[in-house]
């Protein structure tokens, strides 16, 4: 997984590119989390994410979670098909933000 | 494309996290000989991922071992079967559940993905010198 961020004013972009299991999950809570924690409304462009397994979707699910504790939200962008397709798999298209 | 073709095909992966994407580049190239959709094949490499890392996070605790898991997929007259022996510690079917899927919260997803994806999962106590064998099976129309 490679991952770019960028910044439009409060609102941070993460772009990851990759594969998202087990093995890189930590990673991603590393960049993802701190944004949500500076109260950054956070864009995660999944739309170059080819592979999501159960552990990238509890990165989802947890950044979310964050986010509304803080009151913040994390909104996924441009989400690929076998992203969404995982995602629907899991129920949670009504749960999280997809914009 | 040989359709109709019988497929057995085994291989041995270190337990930890980083051996997953070879466990999905062996599935996905087993998958490269059968004849059915991608949208099914993707599903299918899920399962076995998720079932391998099932053996990485709950047989091993996530704890460094020198230990190999073997899968072995096997396709013949429709039915799909895939084999998972790992030495780590036993496990108790009635443990094996996944979480309610309205509860919503990080983990317990990656049984409810098996579940969803394979017909049926079957846990038995592994030959030596295996200790576990977990066997997934699926209908496929090829």
């Amino acid at each position: 997984m490679s991952y770019k961020v960028t910044e439009e004013g409060n609102i941070s972009i993460v772009h990851l590119d990759g594969e998202i299991d087990m093995d890189v999950t930590e990673k991603a809570k590393e960049i993802i989390m701190p944004l949500i924690e500076a109260k950054k409304e956070v864009h995660l462009n999944l739309k170059e994410v080819q592979y999501m397994d159960s552990s990238g979707i509890s990165v989802l699910i947890e950044s979310h979670q964050k986010a509304s504790e803080l009151g913040t939200k994390v909104i996924l962008k441009d989400i690929s098909k076998s992203v969404l397709k995982v995602i629907m798999m899991a129920k949670l298209e009504q749960i999280l933000n997809l914009g | 494309m040989n359709t109709s073709a019988a497929i057995s095909e085994q291989r041995d992966f270190a337990v930890n996290s980083g051996s997953l994407k070879d466990v999905r580049s062996f599935s996905r190239q087993v998958f490269e000989k059968v004849n059915i959709d991608q949208d099914l094949k993707d599903e299918l490499v899920l399962a076995i991922a998720e079932a391998a890392q099932n053996i990485v996070k709950h047989a091993y605790k996530g704890e460094e071992t020198d230990d190999k898991m073997e899968i072995k997929i096997s396709l013949k007259n429709g039915e799909l079967e895939i084999g998972f022996f790992d030495k780590g510690r036993p496990v108790d079917q009635g443990n094996v559940r996944h979480r309610k899927i309205d509860d919503i919260k990080p983990g317990g997803l990656g049984t409810f993905f098996i579940q969803q994806i394979m017909d049926a999962v079957v846990f038995k106590e592994g030959e030596k010198p295996w200790i576990n064998h977990l066997i997934l099976t699926k209908k496929i129309n090829y």
